[in-house]
């Protein structure tokens, strides 16, 4: 920045400054995506079908439903470290509902259809996510204990019911239909990827344009302030976390029915993804600030980069190692574009 | 940084010990500083004045390396420097005591002063060392403090002068002090009084901010008015008065600081009986009339805000009955006193009465968001009508609803605060510290706004330590000592020194009274 231009500051440039400097803290994350696609684009002729990033798609769905619960979590300074487990206990109680049996006792009962299991697993889900909710408000523990506590309560019960292996289950006409695709001439869009985006948009609005979004914001900004204002935070949060549990039984169900099978290992690393999607996605580990855009473009990113990592042939143990590089460079970028490290700010500024 | 010729200190012909010129700095949306000169010369208190937005903090946060300059040079001691961090600038010998002292209270007097410079031997602290040097710079300031307990167990007063012990640690040359009396009583400022006039005397420079006009007549040697991120005028201090100094800092005359409006006092709105909550209230007995100002008066640590917070619900009580209209009710928490019309201005805006990112209109909306609620969604268009009534009738200087919080100057956060409640259409409204770190113009228009809110029937609950505020805006004056209402008094027979009375505890002990805070 030169002298003259701080000094003449125009009232117009500034809005124009202003806005292009929103633009690129909305589009921070959207860009890092675009350009990692353009490179997988040039670079690997694999990747450029419609197969592979339909597949990318259908990869991002279930995550991507789990990361809107988590979105909604970490926007009130919370987290739910329970959402991998739930994604387990919601197919493993699906599962169990469809065929009948569990491996522990047999066969228990007939199976029911699976629209009536999914419903009952994800109010099992939902209940479980309230039940934590209560618990973190009413006994004001810390979330991240609740949460811990209750993954592993979730996922030892889907170890006991299941005895560590998987249930199996035949697909009928309303899995198969939610699993499936809908043909667009030549392209095949997954329906659980329209699935996810329904789920995205419903969370946009529940977010923008009503009481419990305004509420979620404003908790997380100054949870004392939203108290003093007669907003009932306990309430608020209680309702959140059963939101998270629901979306997180959801992608569990999603899970299942690709796999065919209700499994205690269906959500594994879950947790950590989806924390690392609303991250990326620009939503503040402290609450009140971000959105659930931000947090789809990075579940897309996770996957591009997973996808990726396939198509230059990296070897697939070395995965993690990749993941974990751009989890923290990824948030290091934010923090370059909001220019909150005084250290950087003061060496563009004196070098112009 | 090099020592400079430290002999030439009291040399009036000697260049100023710190020189700003043409500071220049931009923020998103506004020019904070546009051309700034200021200069302190050694063994001076340089007060720094102007109204919330003049851009006093962003001066000293530029002097003392929390902020980046665009453009203008810092000289000190001779030589041009460009602090990039806070600790460069208390290397180079300025300290700055911030208005929420930055320490760690569970650490011990010792140890705060030291943070950060921690004396060894080998690679373990040296404890005796520090403490006997931390007992020396202490009895330097005349404190009777033990260095080894926790900075907690001290008074608010007492921290800070910590604090400045440890500006003396660090050999600083220019202390920079914000708002260095807003939570302290009187007896502290006395204290703190006595020791600025001490460090000058030892030839360390003083830049002094504060609200306060007379603390700053009383204090300084030189007055600096800024006046929207521009200098007005630099003049010794006793070449102003009271009402120059306000016409320089608002750019008008201030017809009357005080705009006491009669009003017809009302019927009964609240009563509360045998209000009780362990040490802090006992026994607390009172009403508010519709039309009426009842003011709260009483010393730091009384129960004034503990009071009205029990009232509004915001802390659980031990027992208390509450009466609306005459009618009792259950008062809870804050949605039940909003229930019955209770609002409350928290004392700690930013802490408590905003949530700062977000923006005006949201937070002019919170407290009403159920009402602007058609089924599943709030509607927009009535949240902005909702919001811009507000925005126009207290005129709400922001450059549009959608504009952060966090952005906007203490008033017109105040005025924020204020449209949240009367949203609610209040019978009660009460105001802890109404003006606490508001510029002189604007408490004018709080204290018009309280008038307004009076004429139209609301009760008000007014909290201030302020004495002449108390004086000047209440109808009647209850006054607050250890948890218990020693008093009420009217407009007419209420004056300074007998409130004070009742605050400290009658006429008996008056000159240690001030010693138990």
């Amino acid at each position: 920045m030169s002298e003259s231009a701080v000094v003449n500051v125009q009232p117009s440039a500034n809005r124009a400054s202003r806005i292009l400097r929103q633009v690129v803290v909305a589009a921070g994350p959207l860009l890092v995506l675009m350009l990692m696609v353009l490179f997988l684009w040039i670079t690997s002729p694999a990747f450029r079908t419609p197969t592979s990033l339909l597949l990318i798609g259908l990869e991002a769905a279930a995550i991507g439903v789990v990361a809107a619960g988590q979105t909604f979590v970490i926007l009130t300074g919370g987290i739910d470290l329970s959402v991998e487990a739930m994604v387990s206990f919601s197919g493993v109680v699906a599962a169990i509902l469809i065929a009948g049996t569990n491996i522990a006792g047999g066969q228990i009962a007939f199976g029911i259809p699976a629209g009536a299991a999914i419903l009952i697993a994800l109010a099992a889900g939902t209940g479980v996510g309230l039940l934590q909710g209560l618990i973190i408000t009413a006994l004001n523990i810390n979330p991240f204990i609740v949460t811990l506590g209750f993954r592993s309560i979730l996922l030892g019960v889907s170890l006991v019911w299941t005895r560590g292996a998987g249930i199996n289950i035949q697909k009928d006409a309303l899995l198969s239909f939610l699993t499936g695709h809908i043909e667009l001439g030549s392209l095949k869009i997954p329906m659980p990827l329209i699935i996810a985006l329904i789920l995205y948009t419903v969370v946009w609005v529940t977010l923008r344009h009503t009481k419990l979004g305004r509420y979620t914001y404003a908790l997380g900004g100054n949870e004392t302030a939203a108290r003093l204002s007669g907003i009932n935070v306990g309430l608020t949060k209680t309702i959140i976390y059963g939101i998270s549990g629901l979306l997180a039984s959801i992608g569990g169900i999603l899970v299942m029915g690709r796999l065919q099978s209700g499994a205690y290992q269906n959500g594994t690393n879950m947790t950590l993804i989806s924390v690392a999607a609303v991250v990326i996605g620009g939503t503040a580990l402290s609450g009140g600030t971000g959105g659930i855009w931000g947090t789809l473009v990075g579940v897309f990113i996770i996957r591009v980069v997973e996808a990726g990592l396939v198509y230059l042939s990296v070897p697939s143990n070395a995965k993690e190692i990749v993941i974990g590089a751009i989890i923290v460079l990824a948030v290091a970028l934010d923090v370059l574009r909001r220019g909150d490290i005084p250290w950087l700010r003061i060496r563009r500024k004196s070098s112009a | 940084m090099s020592q400079p010729d430290l002999n030439s200190i009291h040399s009036p012909e000697q260049p100023p010990l710190l020189e700003m010129r043409g500071i220049t700095i931009a923020f998103p949306g506004v020019l904070a500083l546009d051309n700034v000169n200021f200069d302190v010369r050694r063994g001076e208190v340089h007060a720094l004045v102007g109204e919330n937005g003049a851009g006093k903090s962003t001066l000293m946060k530029i002097l003392s390396g929390v902020y980046v300059r665009d453009s203008g040079e810092v000289i000190f001691k001779g030589q041009p420097v460009f602090f990039t961090t806070p600790r460069q600038a208390q290397l180079a010998g300025i300290t700055t005591i911030y208005q929420e002292l930055n320490q760690v209270a569970q650490l011990s007097v010792t140890e705060n002063i030291f943070l950060g410079s921690e004396i060894e031997r080998g690679v373990l602290v040296n404890w005796p060392e520090m403490h006997r040097q931390a007992r020396e710079l202490l009895a330097k300031l005349h404190l009777d403090i033990d260095p080894r307990q926790p900075l907690s167990r001290l008074g608010v007063g007492q921290q800070q002068m910590v604090e400045v012990a440890k500006a003396l640690h660090h050999r600083a040359d220019l202390i920079i002090m914000d708002e260095p009396t807003s939570a302290l009583s009187l007896r502290e400022i006395e204290d703190l009084f006595a020791i600025i006039r001490q460090l000058k005397a030892q030839g360390v420079s003083i830049i002094y901010i504060s609200h306060h006009l007379e603390e700053t007549f009383e204090v300084s040697d030189r007055i600096t008015v800024l006046r929207d991120g521009r200098h007005i005028t630099t003049q010794p201090t006793r070449a102003l008065n009271v009402d120059s100094l306000i016409r320089y800092m608002v750019g008008r005359d201030l017809s009357e600081k005080f705009p006491k409006e009669e009003v017809p006092r009302g019927r009964e709105v609240l009563r509360v009986e045998n209000l009780n909550q362990g040490d802090r209230l006992k026994d607390i007995h009172f009403s508010a009339y519709a039309g009426e100002v009842l003011g709260i008066a009483g010393l730091v640590g009384a129960g004034r805000t503990e009071l009205v917070r029990a009232v509004f619900g915001a802390d659980p009580i031990d027992s208390g009955q509450f009466y609306i209209d005459g009618k009792p009710v259950t008062i809870r928490s804050p949605r039940d006193a909003i229930r019955y019309g209770i609002g409350l201005l928290t004392e700690d805006r930013k802490q408590q009465g905003l949530v700062l990112k977000m923006s005006t209109r949201e937070n002019i909306t919170m407290t009403v968001l159920k009402r602007l609620t058609r089924g599943l969604f709030t509607s927009r268009r009535r949240e902005t009508a909702l919001a811009q009534q507000y925005i126009d009738s207290l005129a709400i200087k922001a450059s549009s609803q959608n504009q952060l919080v966090i952005n906007l100057s203490g008033g017109t956060q105040q005025k924020v605060v204020l449209s949240k409640w009367m949203a609610t259409e209040p019978r009660v409204l009460v105001f802890d510290e109404p003006t606490r770190g508001i510029d002189v113009g604007a408490k004018v228009e709080i204290y018009k706004l309280i008038n307004q809110l009076a004429r139209q029937g609301v009760a008000i609950l007014m909290v201030s330590s302020e004495l002449p505020e108390i004086l000047g805006m209440s109808d009647r004056i209850m006054v607050i000592r250890e948890g218990r209402i020693r008093g009420f008094l009217n407009r007419a027979e209420a004056t300074e020194e007998k409130i004070m009375e009742y605050a400290t505890g009658a006429n008996q002990v008056v000159p240690e009274a001030a010693n138990v805070t």
